[in-house]
């Protein structure tokens, strides 16, 4: 009679987790389908020459995309751009938001507005984003940013069109465009900071950047680190703002490694190559992401 | 050391005033208690000493210096907050070294302060721990010592000891004022509790709904509250309160109630005069109500009736709650009394004692 309860009760969780289970299928099918089944896909043909221009030479080539990569000056240079993008706007975005959120931790008159206002960009498509950018806002004369260059007496700017500024209108387009998130994150966690600690350091403290840099900043890290792994991630595989704004141009000035791995595969049609660039993009995304994650558990 | 001093002192939240026309000189080296109930506006003034809120109006001055326009840091005073409010990210030795580290004094001289103070308050143990690690007490302590190694000329405590065991909170109790006579620095402490105000303060402060009610020594407080609230707010278990009328009795004076007629002592009669035929409220402290059948020490006793409804005992004394008619009285007994729920018995009550204050203001007659 005393291990009728338990049995009982399990039967009935069994039923429960049943249950759960039959809810949750339809769409762990369908997160198969379009994320594990092209990955697999993905990997596997990496290892297949799949030249759409020459398809008579098509059939399994090992790591012979792989040695040619290696070989590639082109992928070499993607990796590079992709490490001065990836680290540029993050850096920006951790920077820029971190300051945005305490001016609005401070509080300020007309906050409500402006909060939405902050927020605005990231609610807009990445596509959308890049269009509009290389349109209203980077057109030379009549666009905002062009515009207010040359009323600065810095003079209208080869935006687009300039290999070196080409790289810097992207970065700024995904800054723009990706900061208020860091900002998000960091005026909550800014809010869930206990109080006290914060006046006993304006006892403490000579002046608030000291307050700033001893107190705040180390409640906050976790949040900073997050900022930092979660943006990384996706500025390793930003694609669509930079294909809409510039599309990997002028020539490979902004061909970060997800757009030459795209460009390869679709512009000239050398899927098995394309596939192989693909697929280090991702073994960089989850490496990197893996040491992140072990220097925050480290701290 | 300095002293403070508060000069028509108001704060408003928005519309609601919190702290009303509060003036009141601390002398260098006093141990200023200000006690209030809940709400009643006592952190709000710390804080506006401390310099956490601004002033809507008045002047508050440390020293010979107006800190009115001063930044919170300039004032020399340093905060022990209710929940200590320690750096969780920092250890135990930071957290103390680090208001000395932003003023940039030598680590050796830092190293020193920390080893002496860390003793004193016997931390120095948990100098590598961070305050996650610690219990209340020992936080407290940390807490402490980081304001103490400021030497400050202030210090400022908002219910330091509310967060600890009543036993804890005894000790520290104790050693804080041990620490005062160490140092000599002027302290004001903040607290809601009646009993920690009247055994830690030089003088207390009873404050109500932002306003001061009464300054003064303890024992003043005690036996001569200025008015109803200060008289319920200070002992426990708390005044008994009757609703009374003065009436002339031939020609002395009583206060009479359903069930009860006391007679007021002819040395305060003076008082109450202009009060006969009058209502008023009758405070009796439950140490003051005894057995008619004890030994009386005084001449002046009133006796009446009563049915015990519950005996608590306390070890050191026993508390008897007992009814006349409408009116429910705490008596405050010897613990060897024996006395049994139900039983009807003959209390008195030592008239020079008692209380009577204005039904309208609340303010004492005598
Ligand atoms: N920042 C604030 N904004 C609005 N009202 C406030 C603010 N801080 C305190 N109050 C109000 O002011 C009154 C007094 O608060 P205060 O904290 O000074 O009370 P207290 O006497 O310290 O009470 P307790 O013993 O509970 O700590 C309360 O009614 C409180 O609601
Ligand atoms: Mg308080």
């Amino acid at each position: 009679m005393d291990n009728m309860a338990p049995s009982k009760k399990a039967g009935f969780q069994k039923e429960r987790e049943r249950f759960g289970y039959a809810m949750v299928s339809p769409s762990m099918v369908f997160l198969i389908a379009v994320t594990t089944l092209p990955l697999v896909s993905l990997l596997a043909m990496s290892f297949f020459r799949i030249d759409l221009t020459s398809p008579m030479d098509n059939g399994w080539a090992g790591v012979e995309n792989y040695t040619e990569i290696i070989k590639d000056h082109r992928f070499w240079h993607s990796m590079r751009l992709t490490a001065v993008y990836t680290t540029v706007t993050v850096v920006l975005q951790v920077m820029i938001g971190l300051a945005l959120a305490m001016a609005f931790f401070r509080g300020f008159r007309g906050q409500g507005a402006m909060r939405v206002s902050v927020l605005l960009p990231m609610i807009l498509a990445p596509v959308v984003v890049g269009l509009s950018w290389r349109t209203l806002i980077l057109t030379p004369e009549y666009g905002i940013l062009d515009y207010l260059s040359i009323l600065m007496g810095f003079g209208s700017k080869p935006w687009l069109v300039h290999p070196s500024w080409a790289l810097v209108s992207v970065i700024l387009i995904h800054t723009w465009q990706w900061t208020p998130f860091a900002f998000l994150v960091f005026l909550a966690s800014l809010n869930a900071m206990p109080l006290e600690p914060l006046e006993a350091a304006l006892l403490d403290t000579r002046n608030s950047w000291q307050r700033f840099r001893f107190v705040i900043l180390p409640m906050i890290r976790p949040a900073v680190y997050i900022v930092i792994i979660i943006r990384t991630m996706v500025a390793l595989r930003a694609f669509a703002a930079i294909f809409s704004a510039t599309g990997g141009g002028p020539g490979t000035a902004t061909e970060i490694l997800n757009l030459y791995a795209y460009r390869v595969s679709f512009n000239s049609l050398n899927l098995g190559y394309g596939a192989a660039l693909g697929t280090l993009l991702l073994l960089l995304t989850v490496g990197i992401s893996m040491v992140f994650f072990r220097m925050r558990k480290a701290n | 050391m300095a002293e403070v001093i508060l000069r028509n002192v108001c704060k408003l939240f928005g519309k609601v005033p919190v702290v009303r026309d509060f003036s009141l000189n601390i002398a260098d080296g006093e141990f200023l208690v200000l006690v209030g109930p809940s709400g009643c506006g006592k952190s709000t003034t710390l804080r506006l000493v401390a310099g956490l809120e601004s002033l809507s109006s008045g002047e508050i001055y440390i020293g010979d210096r107006l800190v009115n326009d001063i930044h919170p840091r300039d004032r020399d005073i340093a905060m022990v907050f209710q929940n200590y409010a320690l750096y969780p990210q920092m250890t135990v030795y930071d957290n103390m070294a680090f208001s000395l580290k932003m003023r940039k004094v030598p680590k050796r001289e830092i190293d020193q302060a920390i080893r002496r103070t860390s003793e004193l308050l016997r931390i120095d143990q948990l100098l590598d721990r961070k305050p996650g690690q610690l219990s209340g007490g020992q936080r407290q302590r940390v807490a402490l010592g980081r304001s103490i190694i400021r030497n400050p000329h202030v210090f400022l405590f908002d219910e330091p000891l509310s967060n600890l065991d009543a036993k804890l909170r005894i000790a520290m109790r104790a050693e804080l004022l041990e620490l005062h006579q160490r140092l000599m620095t002027t302290a004001i402490y903040v607290t809601h509790d009646q009993l920690e105000a009247m055994t830690m303060g030089d003088r207390i402060v009873v404050m109500n709904e932002g306003v001061i009610q009464q300054v003064d020594h303890p024992e003043t407080v005690y036996d001569h509250p200025v008015n109803l609230f200060v008289a319920g707010f200070i002992g426990s278990p708390s005044m008994n309160f009757l609703d009374c009328r003065i009436l002339q009795n031939g020609d002395s004076l009583c206060a009479a109630t359903d069930g009860l007629r006391l007679k007021i002592p002819a040395g305060k009669q003076a008082r109450v005069q202009s009060y006969v035929g009058r209502d008023a409220v009758l405070g009796i402290r439950p140490e003051h109500i005894g057995l008619a059948s004890d030994p009386a020490r005084c001449d002046c006793l009133a006796g009446f009736t009563a049915v015990v409804r519950v005996v608590e005992s306390a070890g050191s004394e026993k508390i008897v709650h007992a009814r006349v008619e409408d009116h429910s009285l705490v008596a405050r007994l010897d613990p060897h009394t024996r006395l049994k729920t139900g039983e009807t018995v003959e209390f008195a009550v030592r008239m020079e004692t008692v209380h009577i204050f204005d039904k309208v203001t609340g303010q004492t007659l005598m």
